[in-house]
């Protein structure tokens, strides 16, 4: 089957910034695909030049079969964009808005009148839906400003960090919106800085950084690409002499590293389930209490900082 | 105290800054100074109000007393004001009119003067009327040549009547026999007819205001603009606060020691000082790049005191009854043109009749009425009613301000 | 086409969900053009000022200050000396007329009486005032002339013998005056050109005049104001938003100007009702020509306000900029002061702005009864300046 969306080798250029340099990734019809990177990693520039906001420089994108530098039009008529920033007439009532917008993706009259029920009632603000924007929480708006977006019934949805500057609940209804919608077959490329994000909602992910995709796969393929092993911590409260522990560990198999801070003990294990027991056991036998059990998996910001050397929100 | 300066110093700073605040507090009341000064005449050496009137004159009569009227409509005296054409086709000074050429066209039509002065002892012919055919989209230039023809025949008149009511007494009092009557007459009527200007009883004395510096208009015009134009600013002072409100950061502001009283009154003097400073501004900038002088300087510091003090009332009013800050815009400007107009900040001059009582509550009156004061040579002892007015309005308004905030409860922590 | 229209319903609706904005499309300018119009309260500022001293207060000065109050041109204030000295003085009146105590009995007596009137020279209106005052001085003194010529021409052959002679004979030669004053002929005649509308006095030219420059002024600062709701639109990034869904920028930029378009038209017939049924002005005698110049004026504005909103970048410098432009431009076009008032150069420089071509044209309407031919010069002017600024516009309009 062929991907819904072919970026090939996309550049933009701002005078002398080169802002996408060569990004190129597909996404299969159905995936929830992450960009990830730190702010001014390009994310936002890449998807507007998908959204065809902004004219690639050179390189081109294929969604649906339309290119965005010669189907501009066909692009935008299958793709939705949820943009970082709240993006309504905040004068209007949330009803007004989504006809404007519905209207402005070609829809009318009762169809449309239908959709924004229907949309109202997946963004769950039928009730509200004759207040004016302006009237709304944060967090409403941001449900609002998602609803314009599925107006159309798009095949591909662009979502540049949604999340961004929102309370912790709502954020939560956001990631769950994502994944709902997703079930219900919607491809979506979504855009984040936050780690936990991408982990959470992605079947691939595509690291950026300095306008360079520097890795993508999924996130099992992303950690064993670039090696990295799980994180044990022992926590032996204060005061406890570990030495004898460290250098017990140090002899086990599949230990790779100990060391100790913070009273704990850190070991470096390939597969920190199966190392836990024989771990444990040593500690029991040579008489030590083990508070508690931290087991840190590989994750992307160990990727990210494996390959930049630097963390994703530096 | 010295919070009190901070918040108000604060505000004045951030204000400035807005580039489009600034367009409306400096760049449009000096533009329609200039706007004015233009359309009136007074930027340029002409001077000001009506001039080179267009008219056109068709002299069909060509005799004594058209050619007469066309020296008159000619004559030096009224070069300045009128810009005469003569034309000999009526049809085509008739067009001239119709295509908004010409204010008026005077039509004096064949045989006028033998239809006033008898000709070689003949009779008088049938009347024949000058026709003044008049622009109407140009009413006060076509009334004031119609008055000029006007006054030219009741000259005439007066001379032609004069002599027949002289003839008619002398023969009615046996001073002269009936047979001399026309011998008598057209002696009478030539020498009524050279005296024709020197038969008028009531004269008027005519003369120009000396002053040693004219004032232009212009003097009269920067002040109320930039009067006009305060009003806008003082309810962007007054704004601030309902902003800092919708913000957060008066919120902000009183969890730190910082009474409301001082809260309120930083805002009162942030708007002041913003006032003070655009009155400032527009008055130095008028001073050096259109020559205007002021008179008296410590009259006019107090003048701007004392009237900038009033606005602040009027700004802190609208504010103390408005709920959020477009609100405050809105009203604001709606205030600035209404107190503008009524005012008269728009045509340099203080209001009379019932707008000016109206006019009367506003700070623009009396700004207006202070600074023409000034500029025709008055001191502060001329302006101490300005002052007192405009001292009691900003007490009265400030009063009412604080009073209304504290109900409002809009400073409690 | 619909989305032309859902764009300029959008628009329209944003405008007026403000509970303000009535205040300005239509209370301020009914106000602004009552009050102008000299309908309210009276006066008005077209008529020249002008300050009587009436020191004589008799039937003959009372005679020459009513004549003053029915003149076209002038507007005359009866007041005290001194404030009438302050009033010139504080350039509120281009000249000052003062009739001394006595003018008539001194008249009568068949004395000289001359009235002090003291001009502002730097002030050409002076110049006019003083014509109409010596028109009226003639009108009221013309009897009392003639009856001085009369007495004089007597004493010349046969010189009276007593006052009470010469008196006998000058109040003989005044009534005999008067009477033919009131039989003379009618040596002039006033018209006007066929066309013209019934608009003939000052006060109904004066209300058609404030009718026309405040419609044009409190409609054309909205309209430039579009340049402001572009910027808001940047602002709240749906201008941004608008670019992602298929909608060309033509579509958008016809959708904005139709809203404003149809906004600036209502409001435009609004005003001109008010005007009708108010002011008595005579709008309504070619409605075809009326449309196609509020049309093409409403297009000219628009289409300026969509270039200016290509130079500015926030809201707030399109609105500060739009009510500067809107109000000198008003005034510069004859909005506030008639052409007729301004210097010949001033008035033809003018004639760069679409308010002055605006302002004419009305004035065509309202009182040449101009008809679709006469008014076409105008329409056409303006709908050049639309296309100039709509292809500026056009050309330099940008999504953010």
């Amino acid at each position: 089957m062929s991907p819904i969306l072919e970026v090939q080798n996309l550049v933009k250029k701002f005078g002398d910034i080169t802002a996408v340099d060569g990004v190129s990734f597909d996404i299969q019809e159905g995936e929830v695909f992450s960009l990830l990177g730190p702010n001014g990693a390009g994310k936002t520039t890449t998807i507007s030049m998908l959204s065809c906001l902004l004219e690639p420089t050179s390189g081109d994108a294929v969604i649906a079969g339309h290119s965005v530098t010669r189907d501009a039009l066909e692009v935008k008529g299958v793709i939705g964009v949820v943009p970082q920033e709240i993006a309504l007439y905040e004068e209007l009532s949330a009803r007004e808005n989504l006809t404007f917008w519905g209207q402005m993706y070609g829809l009318g009259g009762s169809a449309l009148k239908t959709r924004v029920n229907e949309v109202l009632e997946q963004i769950g603000l039928a009730d509200r839906a004759k207040d004016k924007i302006k009237t709304y929480s944060g967090g409403m708006k941001r449900r609002v400003n998602i609803g314009v977006g599925l107006l159309h019934k798009p095949r591909l949805l662009f979502m540049d960090e949604p999340t961004v500057g929102i309370d912790p609940q709502s954020r939560r209804s956001i990631l769950d919106s994502v994944k709902d919608l997703n079930k219900a077959g919607m491809t979506v490329l979504y855009t984040t800085h936050y780690m936990e994000e991408a982990e959470e909602l992605s079947h691939r992910v595509g690291i950026v950084d300095q306008g360079k995709m520097i890795a993508i796969g999924t996130q099992k393929e992303l950690t064993q690409m670039v090696g990295e092993n799980e994180t044990l911590r022992l926590h032996t409260g204060e005061n406890v002499d570990v030495q004898p522990l460290m250098d017990a560990l140090k002899e086990l198999p599949n230990v790779m590293h100990v060391s100790a801070s913070d009273n704990m003990v850190v070991l470096i294990v390939p597969e920190a389930n199966d190392a836990l027991p024989p771990v444990l056991g040593m500690a029991d036998r040579l008489g030590y209490k083990i508070r508690s059990v931290d087991i840190q998996e590989p994750n992307l910001e160990a990727v990210f900082l494996k390959l930049t050397g630097k963390a994703l929100r530096d | 105290m010295k919070k009190i300066l901070q918040i108000g110093w604060k505000d004045l700073r951030v204000i400035f800054r807005d580039r489009a605040a600034l367009i409306l507090m400096l760049l449009a009341p000096f533009a329609m100074t200039v706007g004015m000064g233009l359309v009136t005449g007074t930027l340029s050496s002409s001077g000001g109000g009506l001039s080179q009137v267009p008219v056109v004159v068709v002299n069909l009569d060509q005799s004594t007393l058209g050619n007469a009227l066309v020296e008159v409509l000619k004559s030096p005296e009224l070069s300045n004001l009128l810009a005469v054409e003569e034309n000999n086709d009526v049809t085509a000074a008739r067009a001239l009119l119709d295509a908004d050429q010409t204010a008026a066209v005077v039509i004096i039509p064949v045989g006028f003067t033998a239809s006033v002065i008898p000709q070689d002892g003949q009779a008088t012919t049938a009347d024949a009327q000058i026709e003044v055919y008049k622009n109407p989209s140009r009413q006060i230039s076509s009334g004031v040549v119609q008055s000029i023809v006007e006054s030219f025949l009741n000259e005439v008149e007066t001379g032609r009547i004069g002599g027949q009511v002289a003839v008619a007494q002398l023969i009615a009092s046996g001073m002269v026999p009936q047979q001399k009557a026309v011998q008598v007459g057209m002696q009478i009527g030539t020498r009524l007819a050279n005296e024709r200007g020197n038969l008028q009883t009531l004269i008027l004395n005519t003369r120009q205001a000396s002053v040693s510096e004219e004032p232009s208009f212009l003097m009269y015009i920067a002040p109320g603009f930039a009067l006009l134009f305060l009003m806008y600013t003082v309810s962007l002072g007054g704004k601030t606060l309902l902003t800092e409100r919708q913000e957060g950061t008066l919120t902000r502001l009183m969890t730190t020691p910082t009474g409301p009283s001082q809260v309120l009154v930083g805002k009162m003097a942030g708007t002041y000082m913003l006032g003070l400073a655009q009155m400032t501004i527009l008055i130095t900038a008028s001073a050096l790049l259109l020559g205007l002088r002021w008179g008296d300087p410590l009259a006019m510091v107090i003048l701007l005191l004392t009237t900038v003090a009033a606005a602040t009332g009027w700004g802190m009013l609208l504010a103390a009854f408005s709920r959020t800050p477009g609100q405050v815009s809105s009203i604001g400007m709606a205030m600035t043109l209404l107190f503008g107009l009524v005012g008269g900040s728009f045509f340099g001059g203080t209001s009379t009749g019932v707008i000016g009582y109206i006019g009367m509550l506003t700070p623009n009156y009396w700004g207006q009425k202070g600074f023409n004061t000034l500029t025709n040579g008055g001191n502060t002892q001329d302006l101490l009613p300005v002052y007192a007015a405009t001292l009691v309005m900003a007490a009265i308004l400030l009063v009412i301000s604080v009073f209304i905030f504290r109900r409002k409860g809009l400073l409690q922590k | 086409m619909s989305k032309i229209i859902a764009i300029a319903r959008k628009d329209i609706k944003i405008r007026f969900s403000g509970k303000t904005e009535l205040l300005f499309f239509l209370f301020l300018p009914l106000i602004f053009t009552l009050l102008l119009s000299g309908v309210l309260f009276g006066g008005g500022v077209n008529k020249i000022v002008m300050v009587v001293v009436d020191e004589d207060n008799s039937d003959l000065s009372g005679k020459l200050v009513s004549l003053l109050q029915s003149s076209e041109a002038v507007a005359p204030s009866n007041l005290a000396r001194e404030k009438a000295q302050e009033t010139f003085d504080n350039r509120e009146a281009a000249a000052i007329l003062i009739i001394p105590s006595g003018m008539e009995s001194n008249l009568k007596a068949g004395q000289g009486v001359s009235l002090d009137f003291t001009l502002d020279p730097s002030n050409n209106n002076g110049l006019a005032v003083q014509q109409e005052v010596q028109k009226a001085i003639g009108q009221i003194s013309r009897s009392l002339a003639v009856a001085n010529a009369s007495t004089r021409e007597a004493e010349q052959i046969q010189p009276f013998t007593d006052a009470t002679q010469r008196q006998a004979y000058y109040d003989q030669s005044l009534a005999t005056g008067q009477q033919m004053f009131e039989t003379a002929p009618v040596r002039i005649v006033i018209t006007q050109p066929e066309i013209a509308t019934e608009t003939q006095n000052q006060k109904e030219t004066q209300a058609a005049q404030a009718s026309a420059g405040q419609l044009i002024i409190w409609v054309f600062i909205p309209l430039l104001g579009t340049s402001e709701l572009m910027a808001y639109e940047r602002v709240w990034g749906t201008l941004r938003r608008l670019v992602t869904t298929p909608t060309r920028k033509p579509t958008f930029l016809l959708g904005t100007i139709t809203g404003q378009l149809s906004n600036g038209l209502v409001q435009m017939l609004m005003l001109v009702a008010i005007g009708v049924v108010l002011l008595k002005v005579p709008w309504g005698q070619n409605p075809l020509a009326l449309l196609l110049l509020l049309i093409s004026f409403g297009l000219a504005s628009v289409a300026m306000g969509t270039m200016l909103g290509t130079f500015t970048r926030t809201p707030s410098q399109a609105n500060g900029l739009s009510i500067s432009l809107g109000m000198v431009m008003g005034l510069m076009g004859g909005c506030m002061l008639p052409l007729e008032m301004f210097p010949p150069a001033v008035a033809n420089v003018a004639k760069i702005l679409p308010t002055t071509w605006a302002m004419m044209g009305m004035t065509q309407l309202t009182v040449y009864n101009a008809g679709l031919l006469q008014i076409l010069p105008y329409a056409a002017v303006l709908l050049g300046f639309s296309v100039v600024f709509f292809i500026v516009g056009i050309l330099r309009f940008r999504y953010e």
